[in-house]
This record gives structure tokens, C-alpha cells and sequence, in this order.
């Protein structure tokens, strides 16, 4: 390994590692031995980003760069931290992190930073200074979706809040963005708020216990974290047209934005709900391309770069003004505006739309899909 | 609580006395040597930099669980079972770092409270236990309830900081370089315990685990022990939080949720038996640390993410196996049997093979005629434990109409309400049949999780495949069920293990069937089934109704039922009074598993697809529905009927509690104050 490559303040770091990874046997020469520790696998988001954060490390650009290592911590706090710790014993120059918590890692964070090892923080935050962060701004995405409703609903009405997972700063910090919002409007009245969870099934159940003892007359709009493709599936099925669909404030998932389509549009693979129905959306979303851009950032650092300590992303925010259908899903064609994928290609709705960044040309749809990088 | 114990007790015959201590802390011994094992692991595999400072490390990131464990543990000896351990460390975590000052009196005040609030909780859980006579699990999950709900008032989203000293003082070094203060804590407080353990109320702990009514012949004053255990307990958990605000140097109101089950997996892999009186608080020290040093292992081994938590189940098996591994144990003498029945069939000495005659004693049957008992002598029981989840349900109904103006006379809230409560009517059945048996399947979650993923990806919206994938689904299910049943019977391992075990290797199957991202439909016609009309009601409450008939019959009405209470009654007890105690047993898992397989079904038709942990929420409704309906968490007692009131009870309370804008806290709050009052109505008045 060629320690020149380093800026004089990384030598430090560089030697420490040096001797890491000469006792490890140095297996991967030239390579930056990139680590990332992921939190929960369970759900669609947290896959895609898996997905486009292996497509970036393969792409040929990256490939003879980094010796990309995932790790799955599950849900816990503790657990993380012990990887982390472990992550730096075998040796890591930098380690991309989806944090559980913005607070319980940062002990854990800083003493790697101590030992040289960057570290790079996707779609959550961490508050150690140290760390790098490549997030969205919640309270932006909270206040945006809710700006648009209150002016779709001409300041007027009854509200449905479904909100993520209680006790996260994501969730508070969009959710108090959003009430301040609707605090303007005295005759906004938020009359029911349910736990979503981030899940399009949890919204479901909320939704229908909520409908137990209400009927959809009396909800003029909703705002929802994750859950407005479940919401506008359960007006059509309650026998209510597409016209009448309530304006839904929500997620960035695909079938959503397939549905905000108009309803002449032609695509393939349409399936029940997942169909062009014109609903009435905006759709944002925490983008899933975060975790691709935090392995770049970490390799350009690695190379002796500036980089920032906080990227705060562009939101991701389609309405039913800029939705448009995208043929194949290359890079090229979502720089150029495309932002819903077809239900031949995307079968499931829930999967998130957002993966366009201008930052990283290396991956595309098929990354988010399978990991396979742009050629 | 199973087959194991039964062997147990039975082998113990009178041996030297050098064996017996090493045969009674033979779980200790196993779960030292499994951590040695994987330390020694991790240093072979990771080129030997395991110095001082990760050693450190190692001792500070696994702390926080062996502090909780050991309180669990505790428990656990005196034959409880404390839900509420982890929610008091997130509220301690984040009551000190909302508050703590810079000043050592301040940091004092606090470390004080910490610990306060701790004891506080188990003081709480010990006056409805101990004193009230109710059981712990409930009685610890509506407390977890609450104290998240007040987690949550106190702190809305991570945040807070403690000052870096009072970090260093729990997480720094006792002795430079030769002994980090994590250890030193650990240490004091097994010291602490072994001091406790001889002196009465130890030997009273082991004593009313091991057998309450003895121990209350013996004099022993069951309800003060009980009562000390939850306190001593809620304290070591409210340590717990102040070590894991040190650790982390602030708050957030999520970070103890995760660590429940991990205790549990703790002090099994540290050789205490679940159940009581049997094991030791040392042990679950290395359990716990054998658990951190997990994650060490599979990233020394890089194993692919999609394969961590079959290896994690695969290792936690494995190192309970280890702990049971004697010529006495069951997994020994199913060899031996096995061996011995296929040696007599090749010398055709089975009985089968024999060709007996048939000789069977007859017995002049008397003709008496007995006395049809009456309706009440024959159900009073089941009424009386069932009457009071209905009742608290009739409240609930009476306080929706109040509140929301429209539910007693609506027919569409009682549908939602049929058919949001479908999936938990469904699992009550298998749970609760399990839990009859004295058993408890933790593997719900995935079985609902991968069967749901497997119906919507086979069946691509495709209503012909219906005929085929949903009994593949079924069999997919009665299989995890089966191989369950087989890990308990066979190798004589506790149900919780096997099944949180089987829970992890299905998340990981999940994953690499689905690649992380789940594709597939379910079929118009299943779509239509679970939202639909048909006269007016959502299909389902049809099959819901016959369901519940058809469940009603099989505990109560089948010759299987009767077994399966008898077994809860008393396993050595059933078996000599010849009720097939293995095969009931096995096939108890496998309706467990049938029933998450077609709740698995069901959801994906609900929600149109399937996503990954789908199933995620409904692991301990389940278990409260059961014992809310009136079943004993220790098996023999309980209805169906009475589970299906407790599904209406908690279904209408979270619909009444969705339908006003009471933030989540509170709700949370309500939530558990409710469960706890349906349970107290549940007291047995004759103790």
C-alpha cells in the first residue's frame, strides 16, 4: 500500500490501519478496506440501499478501489456499537453506517475517528462531529408535504396523520415540522394521528381501525410517512371512484407514484391497484441512493479529497405535475426527469422510487433492484 | 416445563458427590467454555489483535445486557418472567440524560434515581405478581406498556448528554491497562449475588422457583420472595440503563427494546432453566458476553448479511445443546432408543413383529347411571376465566360509543373489528394450544413473515395458483411447526430456545428467497376475501366464524384437546396415564405453524403484498390475547373462547384508541393500564 496517496494529517491514521491490516495479512493490497453496518434488513428501503451501496463498490470505477465488507447488526443499539468496535479491530480505513440511533453510537464513532477510521452516516444521522452525515432534511420533507396539502385542501378540512415509528428523531422532527404547518390554518384539523410505523401494512391496520368508527366522507386529506398507496387502494376498494381520492401527502414509494400517473397513461404490468389512477399526491421520499453516495464520499476522503462533514440531499419531492413514467430506468433517462418505474419492471409497489441523484451516475435501476451497477 | 425436566429428575439418582457438583453446574461450566471457545474464535480468526484495548471494548459493549440479564435472571430463578426489563432501561436512559448536571452531587442524585426508578417498576410489578397473584408475563407487559408511554413524555427523539466523568466512572478503567471498570462492576455484583444466594432469601428464591406450594409448606414466605425478586430485579435494570447512558453519553427512548429477547437467549445460553430454580446468575454473564461476541465471530467469518441470523439461531442452539449433552439427557436417549428400536426390529422383536395375541383385561362394567352434571358444573370454570375479557370488552364498546358517537349499533365497526381481529383469533389458536401445553412459540413472527412472502411471490396475482400455493404454504408452515415440535421432543430443549431459534433461520430464508425485497401479489380472489363484500360482510367473517367453531371443538371436544390439557396439567402425569406426551406435543407446534402460515396468507391478501416483517407486531399480541382470555401462562388452564374475547377486547381498545387524537404515549399508557385491569378482574380469589 502506498502511503503517499494520503494527506500528511491521514498519515497518522494510515500507519495505525498499516499495521491492522499487515497483521490481518493484507489480503487486498491497493484496496480501501471499507466496512458497512447496517442496521435492520427487513424492510424494502433498507435493501435497495444495500443493493445500490454493493452496486456503487462494483462499479469500475470503485471496484479495484474498495473491498466493501456489509454487516447486519439487527435492531439494536448494542450490537452496533460492538460492530463497530469490531469493525475497526479488523483493520477498517472507513465504514459506512445506516446509525439505529443518532445518539448511542457516538462514543463508539469517536473512538474509531480517534483511530483514523472515517466514518460515513446514511439517511439517519450521527451527532458525534466527527462523523460524516449524508441525510435529507426531515424537517424540510415534514413542512414541504405539509404545505402542499394545507393549499390542496384551500386551508380547509379534516386530516388523517399516520405517522413512522414513534420515539425516532425522523419521525419526530417530520411530524412536529408538518403540525407547525398545520397549526397555521385554524380550520386544518388533524382528527385522527395513527402509529405507521414506516409500513405500508402497519398503515393499512391503522387506517382500517380508524375507518371503524369513520367513514371516508369525513376525511377530507391525509398525511402519511409511508402508506398513501394503501390508503388510495382502500377508497377504490371501499367502492369510491379514482376522482374522489383524497389528496394523500406520503411516501416515495413506486406504486404510489404509478398511481399519481394519469389515468389514460399505458403501462405494462399494471396489477390491481398498481395502475395509473391520477390520484392526487406528493410524493417525497428519504432517497435510497444515500448509502451509494456515502461510499463514494468515504473513497474520495480515503484519496486525500475534501470532503464535507454534513451533505444535507436534495428532497426528492414528485407531484402530480412532474410524475413521469420511465422506459428502461438508466441514469441517463432519470437525469433527463423520470421518476416511476413500470410494474413489469418494479413488481412491487412498495419498493421506493427516489434513486436518482446527480451525484452518482454509477448506479441506476438496476442497482436498487439487484446491485448490478450502470455500465 | 417439558419432557427435559421429567429426564432429568428422573436420572438424578444418588452418585459421588464430586459428579453431582459437576453435573449441577454443568450449565455454568458449558457456557464458560462456549465463551472461551469464541473468544478463542475471534483471536484465531482476526490474526491475534485481540490486546487490552479490545478486550476493554468487549467488556463495555456487552455489559449493559449481562447487568439486565442478571436481573432477568433473578426472575427467572424464582420462576417468573419479567417483560418490563427492557423498557426500564430506555427510562432510565433517557431520564439521565435529560436531566444529569455536570456535578458529582448531581451525577449522585441521579445514578440514585436511576436506580430508583428501577426498583420502582419492580416494586409496581411485585404488588400485582407477588402480592395480587397475577401472572408475571401479563402483569410485566402491560408495565412495559406504560413505561414506554412515559419514555416517550419524557423524551419525543434521541438527544440529552451526561457529562464525559460520569461516562469514564462506569466505562473507563479500574487499573490502567490490566482492568476495565465493566468487569469490575460485573464482579462486585456476582459477589454481591453470591453473598445474597447463602443467606435465606436466596435459598427462598431457588425454593419458590423450584416449587411454590413447597416452599410455602417449608415456611417460606413465598410472597415477600416474590415481591423482593421483581424489586431486586427492576434495580439491576435501572443500573443497566445508567451503565448504558455512561456507555453511550446520552438518551435515546428505543435503545433498551431490543435487548429483551436477548436476555432471555442470555441466561438460556448461560444454563439457566427457563421455568425456575435450576441455574445461577455467573453463567449468564458469559451467556451474555457469548452474545456480543457473536457479532465478532460473523464479521470475522464475513458471513453474508442475508446468513446472520441463521447463524446466530444455529449458534444459540448449539450452545444449549452443548449444556445438555450427557448420557442423560434426552437428545442421548433418543439416540439410544432410536438405536435400540432399529436392533430389535432387525432381530424382529418388535411387538408389532411379534404376532402377539391379544390379551386385554376386561372389567365387569358396572351399570350405574351417572348423573348428567349440570351446564354450570361443566363449564363454570371455563366461564368464570372467560367472562372477564368479555366484560372488559363490553366497557371498551360502551366507551367507543361515548367517545367516538358510533360503534354498539354500527355492523361495519363490528366487521372491521371481526376482521382486524381475524389474524390474532387465528394465532390464539396455535399460541394458545402451545401455551396450554406450557410452551410458547416465539417463532410466529417469521413463520407469518416467510409463509406471507411465499403466498404473494407464488401466487403473482394469479387467482388458479390459489389451488396450489396456499397448501404449499400451509405444509410450508406445518413444517417450521414440525421441525419445532422435533427440537423440543427429540433434544429436550426448552421451547423458547428452539423456537426464537427457528424465528431467526426463517428471517434469514425470508430474506434469501425474497433478495431484501419481496415481489409478488396475492391473487384477486384472496384480495377480495380479506376486503370484499358478500352479504354485506367482508368475506372472512365467515370463515372466522366457523373458525372459531371448529377451534372451540378441537380444545374442547377432540381426543387431541384433552391431551393437550393434560399435558399442561402435568407432564410425568399425562404420560403415565398413557397420553402420547411427544406426538401431542409435536403436533401442537405444527398447528402453531399452520395457523401463522395462513395468518401469513391472509395479511398478504389484506395488504394485497407481502413485506418482510409483516409479522413482526404480532408476536406479543398473541401471547396477550391468550392470557388476557383467561389461559395460564404455565399451561392446563384456559379457553378458546376465552382467547377470542380477549382478541375482541384488545382489537376494539387500539380501534377505540385509534379513533381519537390522543398522542401515542399516552396511548401506549391506556393501553397497559387496560390489560392490567382486565387481568386483576382475572384474580383467582382462593389463593
Amino acid at each position: 500500500m502506498s502511503k503517499g496517496k494520503y494527506g500528511p494529517a491521514l498519515l497518522g491514521a494510515a500507519l495505525a490501519a498499516a499495521g491492522a491490516l499487515a497483521a490481518t495479512g493484507a489480503t487486498a493490497q491497493e484496496k480501501h478496506k471499507i466496512f458497512l453496518s447496517m442496521s435492520f434488513i427487513g424492510n424494502d428501503w433498507q435493501a435497495e440501499a444495500a443493493n445500490m451501496l454493493k452496486a456503487m463498490a462494483a462499479h469500475p470505477s470503485m471496484a479495484n478501489k474498495v473491498d466493501l465488507q456489509v454487516q447486519v447488526s439487527g435492531p439494536n443499539a448494542q450490537r452496533q456499537i460492538q460492530q463497530i468496535n469490531a469493525m475497526v479491530q479488523a483493520g477498517a480505513k472507513a465504514i459506512v453506517v445506516f446509525p439505529i440511533s443518532p445518539t448511542a453510537l457516538n462514543a463508539a464513532v469517536k473512538n474509531a475517528c480517534d483511530k483514523g477510521v472515517h466514518v460515513f452516516a446514511y439517511d439517519a444521522e450521527i451527532t458525534e462531529p466527527c462523523a460524516h452525515n449524508i441525510a435529507i432534511d426531515q424537517e424540510e420533507a415534514g413542512r414541504v408535504t405539509a404545505e402542499w396539502l394545507a393549499k390542496r385542501l384551500n386551508g380547509k378540512g379534516n386530516i388523517v396523520a399516520i405517522t413512522g415509528v414513534p420515539g425516532t428523531s425522523v419521525d419526530t422532527l417530520r411530524t412536529k415540522a408538518a403540525k407547525e404547518v398545520f397549526a397555521k390554518f385554524p380550520d386544518i384539523k388533524i382528527v385522527n394521528e395513527a402509529v405507521g410505523q414506516w409500513s405500508q401494512a402497519v398503515a393499512r391496520t391503522e387506517l382500517s381501525k380508524i375507518l371503524a368508527t369513520r367513514n371516508w366522507d369525513q376525511i377530507d386529506g391525509l398525511w402519511m410517512q409511508v402508506g398513501c398507496y394503501t390508503a388510495n387502494t382502500m377508497q377504490l376498494e371501499a367502492g369510491r371512484s379514482p376522482e374522489q381520492l383524497k389528496p394523500c401527502a406520503g411516501e416515495g414509494s413506486n406504486g404510489g407514484r404509478v398511481q399519481m400517473l394519469p389515468a389514460n397513461t399505458e403501462v405494462e404490468g399494471a396489477n390491481g391497484t398498481y395502475k395509473p389512477i391520477g390520484a392526487p399526491r406528493i410524493s417525497y421520499a428519504s432517497p435510497p441512493y444515500s448509502g451509494a453516495l456515502a461510499l463514494k464520499l468515504a473513497v474520495a476522503k480515503l484519496e486525500g479529497k475534501e470532503v464535507p462533514k454534513k451533505v444535507v440531499l436534495p428532497l426528492p419531492v414528485v407531484t402530480n405535475e412532474t410524475v413521469k413514467l420511465c422506459q428502461e430506468g438508466t441514469w441517463e433517462e432519470m437525469k433527463a426527469g423520470c421518476n416511476a418505474f413500470k410494474p413489469s419492471i418494479v413488481t412491487n409497489p412498495g419498493w421506493f422510487a427516489s434513486i436518482f441523484s446527480a451525484e452518482t451516475p454509477e448506479v441506476g435501476l438496476s442497482a436498487a433492484l439487484v446491485g448490478q451497477p450502470e455500465q | 416445563m417439558s419432557t427435559a425436566t421429567i429426564e432429568m429428575q428422573r436420572k438424578s439418582m444418588p452418585r459421588s458427590p464430586g459428579r453431582v457438583r459437576l453435573a449441577r453446574h454443568r450449565g455454568l461450566i458449558v457456557a464458560i467454555v462456549t465463551f472461551l471457545i469464541c473468544l478463542g474464535a475471534v483471536r484465531a480468526l482476526s490474526g491475534g489483535t485481540l490486546g487490552y484495548y479490545e478486550l476493554s471494548n468487549l467488556a463495555t459493549g456487552g455489559a449493559t445486557l449481562a447487568i439486565a440479564a442478571l436481573g432477568q435472571t433473578v426472575v427467572v430463578l424464582s420462576g417468573g418472567f419479567d417483560l418490563s426489563a427492557a423498557a426500564v432501561i430506555s427510562l432510565v436512559n433517557v431520564t439521565l440524560a435529560g436531566n444529569m448536571g455536570d456535578s458529582t452531587s448531581s451525577m449522585l442524585l441521579w445514578s440514585v434515581i436511576g436506580i430508583g426508578i428501577g426498583a420502582a417498576a419492580g416494586a409496581f410489578n411485585g404488588v400485582f405478581i407477588a402480592l395480587l397473584r397475577l401472572q408475571p408475563i401479563v402483569v410485566t407487559l402491560a408495565t412495559m406498556f406504560i413505561l414506554q408511554g412515559i419514555t416517550l413524555l419524557v423524551m419525543d427523539k434521541p438527544g440529552g448528554q451526561v457529562p464525559a466523568e460520569f461516562s469514564q466512572l462506569f466505562v473507563g478503567e479500574a487499573l490502567p491497562g490490566i482492568l476495565p471498570m465493566p468487569v469490575v462492576l460485573l464482579g462486585l455484583l456476582l459477589l454481591a449475588w453470591l453473598l445474597l444466594k447463602n443467606m435465606m432469601i436466596g435459598k427462598a428464591i431457588y425454593a419458590v422457583g423450584s416449587d411454590r406450594d413447597a416452599a410455602r409448606a417449608a415456611g417460606i414466605d413465598v410472597r415477600r420472595s416474590e415481591f423482593f425478586v421483581y424489586v431486586l430485579a427492576g434495580g439491576l435494570y435501572g443500573l443497566a440503563g445508567i451503565f448504558i447512558t455512561a456507555q453511550t453519553g446520552s438518551g435515546d427512548p428505543l435503545v433498551g427494546n431490543p435487548l429483551l429477547l436477548q436476555m432471555f437467549a442470555a441466561i438460556v445460553v448461560g444454563g439457566t432453566l427457563l421455568g425456575g430454580g435450576r441455574g445461577g446468575l455467573v453463567g449468564t454473564v458469559f451467556g451474555a458476553y457469548v452474545l456480543m461476541l457473536v457479532v465478532n465471530i460473523l464479521l470475522v467469518l464475513n458471513v453474508p448479511a442475508f446468513y446472520s441470523s441463521i447463524v446466530e439461531g444455529v449458534i444459540l442452539i448449539l450452545a444449549v445443546l452443548g449444556a445438555s449433552l450427557t448420557r442423560s439427557s434426552v437428545l442421548a436417549t433418543t439416540l439410544r432408543n432410536i438405536s435400540r428400536r432399529a436392533s430389535a426390529r432387525r432381530q424382529g422383536l418388535l411387538p408389532a413383529q411379534l404376532k402377539l395375541k391379544e390379551h386385554r383385561l376386561r372389567l365387569p362394567v358396572p351399570f350405574v347411571t351417572v348423573k348428567q352434571p349440570t351446564f354450570w358444573a361443566r363449564h363454570s370454570e371455563t366461564l368464570q376465566t372467560a367472562a372477564p375479557a368479555f366484560v372488559c370488552f363490553a366497557l371498551v364498546l360502551l366507551a367507543t360509543q361515548f367517545v367516538l358517537g358510533s360503534s354498539m349499533f354500527s355492523w361495519p365497526y363490528y366487521n372491521s373489528l371481526i376482521v382486524l381481529g381475524s389474524f390474532l383469533a387465528i394465532l390464539a389458536l396455535g399460541q394458545g394450544t402451545v401455551i396450554l401445553t406450557g410452551g410458547l412459540d416465539l417463532s410466529v413472527p417469521w413463520t407469518i413473515g416467510l409463509c406471507g412472502i411465499l403466498c404473494a411471490g407464488l401466487l403473482k396475482g394469479s387467482d388458479v395458483a390459489m389451488v396450489y400455493v396456499i397448501p404449499i404454504t400451509l405444509a410450508i408452515g406445518a413444517t417450521v411447526g414440525l421441525l419445532n415440535g422435533i427440537g423440543i421432543v427429540a433434544l429436550g430443549m426448552s421451547p423458547i430456545v428452539v423456537t426464537l431459534a427457528m424465528n431467526g433461520i426463517l428471517q434469514g430464508l425470508a430474506l434469501l428467497y425474497s433478495g431484501g425485497t419481496p415481489a409478488g401479489f396475492s391473487s384477486p380472489s384472496l384480495r377480495w376475501f380479506m376486503t370484499g363484500n358478500l352479504f354485506g360482510a367482508t368475506p372472512v367473517v365467515f370463515m372466522m366464524i366457523a373458525f372459531v367453531a371448529g377451534a372451540v371443538i378441537l380444545l374442547g371436544r377432540t381426543a387431541f384437546g384433552r391431551r393437550v390439557y393434560a399435558i399442561g396439567n402435568g407432564v410425568r402425569a399425562a404420560e403415565l396415564s398413557g397420553v402420547p406426551v411427544r406426538s401431542t406435543t409435536v403436533r401442537v407446534y405444527v398447528l402453531s405453524g399452520l395457523c401463522s402460515a395462513l395468518v401469513g396468507c391472509l395479511l398478504s391478501g389484506f395488504s394485497g403484498q407481502a413485506s418482510l416483517g409483516m409479522g413482526d407486531e404480532f408476536i406479543l399480541p398473541s401471547i396477550a390475547v391468550v392470557v388476557v382470555g383467561g389461559a395460564l401462562i404455565t399451561g392446563g388452564r384456559g379457553s378458546y373462547i376465552g382467547m377470542v374475547g380477549g382478541v375482541l377486547l384488545l382489537t376494539a381498545l387500539q380501534t377505540l384508541l385509534a379513533g381519537t387524537s390522543l398522542p401515542y404515549a399516552t396511548r401506549a399508557i391506556v393501553y397497559g393500564v387496560v390489560v392490567l385491569c382486565a387481568v386483576v378482574t382475572l384474580r383467582e380469589k382462593n389463593t
